[in-house]
C-alpha cells in the first residue's frame, strides 16, 4: 500500500512504521466508536423511560460504555501521534502492532468480564466497588476486568516507551525534545518540530500516569484474591482519579498533534515552534498532573490545600490550550484563504469543541460550584463537550485526511450534510447535559425520576442526530481507509 | 447556584463561540498571517485577562472557605450519616431550621455520595462517605420541609434507589 513519505522539516521523507496498524486502528475504532454510542443512546432511551433496560444491564452498558469510550480515546490518540511522530523520529513498527495486541487482549477481557461475568463496576473500578458487588458478580469477573484494563495499559506503556526511546536518540534527551533550550537559552539549533514538544511531554506525564493506573490496579486485583490485603481507599481514590485524568487527557493532546501537522498544509502557514509554544506544553505536562485533585473536592478528609491547588490548577490549565493552541490556531486560520473540506471543518471543529469544553470544566473546579455540580449530569456535560465534539472530531478530521494522505488520487471530501448533524447533534447533546446539571439530575442513575424525563428525551433526540451523522461520516471515512489500504 | 453557573458557562461558551465564528467568517479571505509582534502583543493581552480574571475569581471563591465547619459556640446540631448498599442510616432525621447542622458522613462498605436536595429538586450540598474515612459537612437550613438525601456516587446495582428523606422543622415544631 501507499504511506505518507511527507517530509519532515529536516525535508527527510520516512514512512509511518505500522502504516497499516494505523489504518486499521483508524477503522476498528470507528466502528466501536458506533457501538459505543448507541450503548449511549440506548441508556439515555432507558432515563427517557422511552425503552425497558434493567439496572443489570444498564450498569453493564455503563461500564462497557465508559471504558470503551476511553480506550477508544487513547488508542485513536496514540494512532495520530504514531503517525505524524515517525516523520522527525525512527519508530520501531512491531511497538504499535504490539500496542495493538494488548488491547485487543484487554478489550476481549474487559467484555468477558462485563457481559458474560457481569461485572458493572463503572470504568472508574473505584476501590473497594469490584469487591463489593452485592450480589451483581463475582470476584472472578472484576478480576477479569482488571486484568484487561492492566493488558490495555502495558499496550501503552510499550507505544508510550518507545516514543520516548525514539524521541531521546533523536534528539539527546527528553529536555531538549520539550524545547527546553529555546525556552531557557533562547537557542534556535536544532529546534524541535511542535509534534515532537508534545509528543514529549506526553511521554513524561502519560507515562507516569499509566504506571500509577497500573499500580492501583494491581492493588485493587490483589484486593480481590486476597480481601485481608486492604489499601487506604483515599490513597486508591487519589491514584485512580490521576490516572483517569492524565490518560483522558493525554488522549486529546496525542490528537493535537494532527492539528498542528494538517492545517499548516490547508493555510500555508507552518506551526512554529515559539517560546510561548515550548513554555506553554511544558506547563500543560506539569499542569495535567497536579490538576487531578479537582475530581476529589467533595472529600473533605483531604488536605484544604490539594483542594485549591486542584481548582487553581483547573483555571490555569485553560491558559495554554485558550492562549495558545486556540489563539494561535486562530491566527493561522485569519485571512489564510483556507480551502474547508471535511478534514479541515473536523480539525478546527475538534479544537473548538475542546476549548468549549473547558469552560464548564473550568467552573466545575471551582471547590464552591463543585459542592452543587459534583456527580451531577454537569459533568457528563463538560467531559462529552471536549471528547464528543472535540478529540472524536479531531479522530475523524484524520480519517478524512489519511484517506487523501495514503492515495493521493482521491480527492478531499467535501463538508456534507453528515458532518452538521454530527456537528449540531452533538452540541445539543451536550447542551441537554449540561442544563440537567444545572437542574441537579445526577449522573450515572439508572432509573430516573419522572420529573427528568423531559431533559432525557431532549437529550436522546439529539444523541440520535449525533450517531446518524457519526455513522454516516464513519461509514464514508472507513470505507476510503479500506480502499485505499488494498491499493 | 446552579442557574448563575448554567449562565456564566453560556456566557462563556458564546465568547468562545463568537471568538471562533469572527475569525472563521473571514478565514476564506486571502491575506497576510498577523505579525509575530501582533501575535504576541494579543496573546499576551489575552493572557494578562485570563490571569486577573483568574486571581480575582480565585480570590472571590476562596474567600470563605466552601467546607468550613462551625465551632462548638455556634451550638451546631450533628447528625451522623451512613452510607451501605444501598440505604442511608441518619440520625437524627428531624432537623431545625436557622441553626448550623453538621453532617458526619461515612460507609459501611464502598463510597457513596450524600447529597441533599431541597423540595424544588435542586441539590443544596453534597460530600463524599469513604471507606475508613468520615467527611464532615456543614448546612443551615432556611426553610422547613421535608429534603431528599440521593446517592451522588454510583455504589452499584441499586444505586439510583439509594434515597431517604430529612424533616425540617421551624422553632415551632413544624
Amino acid at each position: 500500500m501507499a504511506t505518507s513519505t511527507k517530509p519532515d522539516v529536516t525535508g527527510i521523507a520516512r514512512p509511518c512504521p505500522a502504516q497499516l496498524a494505523v489504518t486499521l486502528t483508524m477503522v476498528l475504532c470507528g466502528v466501536v466508536l458506533l457501538l459505543m454510542m448507541v450503548f449511549g443512546l440506548a441508556m439515555r432511551l432507558a432515563q427517557a423511560n422511552l425503552i425497558a433496560i434493567e439496572p443489570t444491564l444498564f450498569y453493564r452498558l455503563m461500564t462497557a460504555h465508559g471504558i470503551g469510550m476511553v480506550g477508544t480515546a487513547g488508542i485513536t490518540g496514540a494512532a495520530i501521534m504514531w503517525h505524524f511522530l515517525s516523520r522527525h523520529v525512527s519508530l520501531t513498527a512491531w511497538v504499535f502492532w504490539a500496542l495493538i495486541g494488548f488491547f485487543l487482549a484487554g478489550v476481549i477481557a474487559i467484555l468477558e468480564a462485563i457481559f458474560i461475568g457481569g461485572f458493572a463496576g463503572a470504568w472508574t473500578f473505584l476501590f473497594p466497588l469490584p469487591q463489593h458487588s452485592g450480589g451483581l458478580w463475582e470476584p472472578r469477573a472484576a478480576a477479569t476486568y482488571l486484568v484487561g484494563v492492566i493488558l490495555v495499559g502495558v499496550g501503552f506503556l510499550l507505544f508510550l516507551l518507545e516514543a520516548g526511546r525514539a524521541i531521546v536518540a533523536r534528539y539527546g534527551n527528553l529536555g531538549n525534545a520539550l524545547g527546553w533550550p529555546l525556552l531557557f537559552t533562547g537557542s534556535q539549533a536544532d529546534l524541535p518540530p511542535p509534534t515532537v514538544v508534545a509528543s514529549a511531554a506526553v511521554v513524561v506525564f502519560n507515562g507516569i500516569g499509566t504506571i500509577v493506573g497500573a499500580a492501583v490496579l494491581l492493588i485493587s486485583l490483589v484486593n480481590l484474591l486476597v480481601p485481608s490485603f486492604s489499601v487506604d481507599a483515599l490513597l486508591a481514590k487519589n491514584m485512580i482519579y490521576f490516572f483517569g485524568h492524565v490518560f483522558i487527557n493525554a488522549s486529546i493532546y496525542m490528537a493535537v498533534i494532527a492539528v498542528y501537522e494538517i492545517i499548516p498544509s490547508y493555510t500555508g502557514r507552518p506551526w512554529k515552534t515559539s517560546r510561548v509554544f515550548v513554555a506553554s506544553w511544558s506547563a500543560v505536562m506539569l499542569m495535567v498532573m497536579a490538576v487531578y485533585p479537582h475530581h476529589l473536592q467533595q472529600d473533605t478528609v483531604m488536605p484544604a490545600w490539594a483542594l485549591i491547588m486542584g481548582q487553581v490548577i483547573s483555571y490555569a490549565s485553560g491558559l495554554p490550550l485558550l492562549a495558545v493552541t486556540v489563539f494561535s490556531l486562530l491566527a493561522y486560520l485569519y485571512r489564510s484563504g483556507i480551502r474547508w473540506d471535511l478534514t479541515s471543518a473536523l480539525l478546527v471543529l475538534g479544537v473548538f469543541g475542546w476549548a468549549m469544553g473547558s469552560v464548564p470544566a473550568i467552573i466545575d473546579g471551582m471547590v464552591s460550584v463543585n459542592k452543587v455540580m459534583h456527580n451531577t449530569q454537569w459533568v457528563p456535560g463538560h467531559f462529552h463537550t471536549y471528547l464528543l465534539v472535540g478529540e472524536i472530531a479531531i479522530v475523524l478530521g484524520f480519517m478524512s485526511w489519511l484517506g487523501s494522505a495514503t492515495e493521493a488520487r482521491l480527492k478531499p471530501l467535501p463538508v456534507s450534510g453528515s458532518f452538521w448533524a454530527y456537528t449540531v447533534g452533538g452540541f445539543g447533546f451536550v447542551l441537554v447535559f449540561l442544563t440537567s446539571g444545572a437542574m441537579s439530575i445526577p449522573r450515572r442513575w439508572a432509573v430516573h425520576l419522572p420529573a427528568w424525563w423531559g431533559q432525557d428525551r431532549l437529550g436522546s433526540l439529539f444523541a440520535a442526530i449525533t450517531i446518524a451523522g457519526a455513522g454516516l461520516l464513519i461509514w464514508t471515512l472507513a470505507k476510503r481507509l479500506i480502499a485505499t489500504s488494498k491499493v | 447556584m446552579q442557574s448563575s453557573v448554567l449562565i456564566v458557562t453560556l456566557i462563556g461558551m458564546t465568547c468562545v463561540m463568537a471568538v471562533f465564528w469572527w475569525v472563521l467568517a473571514q478565514s476564506s479571505r486571502s491575506g497576510d498571517c498577523p505579525a509575530a509582534p501582533t501575535q504576541d502583543l494579543y496573546r499576551t493581552r489575552l493572557l494578562i485577562g485570563l490571569a486577573v480574571a483568574g486571581f480575582v475569581i480565585t480570590a472571590l471563591s476562596l474567600r470563605q472557605w466552601p467546607h468550613a465547619i462551625a465551632s462548638s459556640s455556634a451550638n451546631p446540631v450533628r447528625v451522623q450519616a451512613t452510607g451501605s448498599q444501598w440505604s442511608w442510616e441518619i440520625a437524627p432525621k428531624t432537623l431545625p431550621v436557622g441553626r448550623p447542622v453538621i453532617f458526619s458522613v461515612s460507609t459501611t462498605d464502598v463510597t457513596h455520595g450524600f447529597g441533599v436536595y431541597d423540595s424544588n429538586g435542586d441539590m443544596l450540598f453534597q460530600t463524599q462517605a469513604m471507606p475508613g474515612y468520615v467527611n464532615q459537612v456543614q448546612y443551615q437550613f432556611e426553610k422547613p420541609g421535608i429534603y431528599k438525601v440521593m446517592c451522588m456516587e454510583y455504589c452499584g446495582l441499586a444505586h439510583h434507589d439509594m434515597m431517604e428523606e430529612l424533616k425540617v422543622v421551624s422553632k415551632g415544631g413544624e
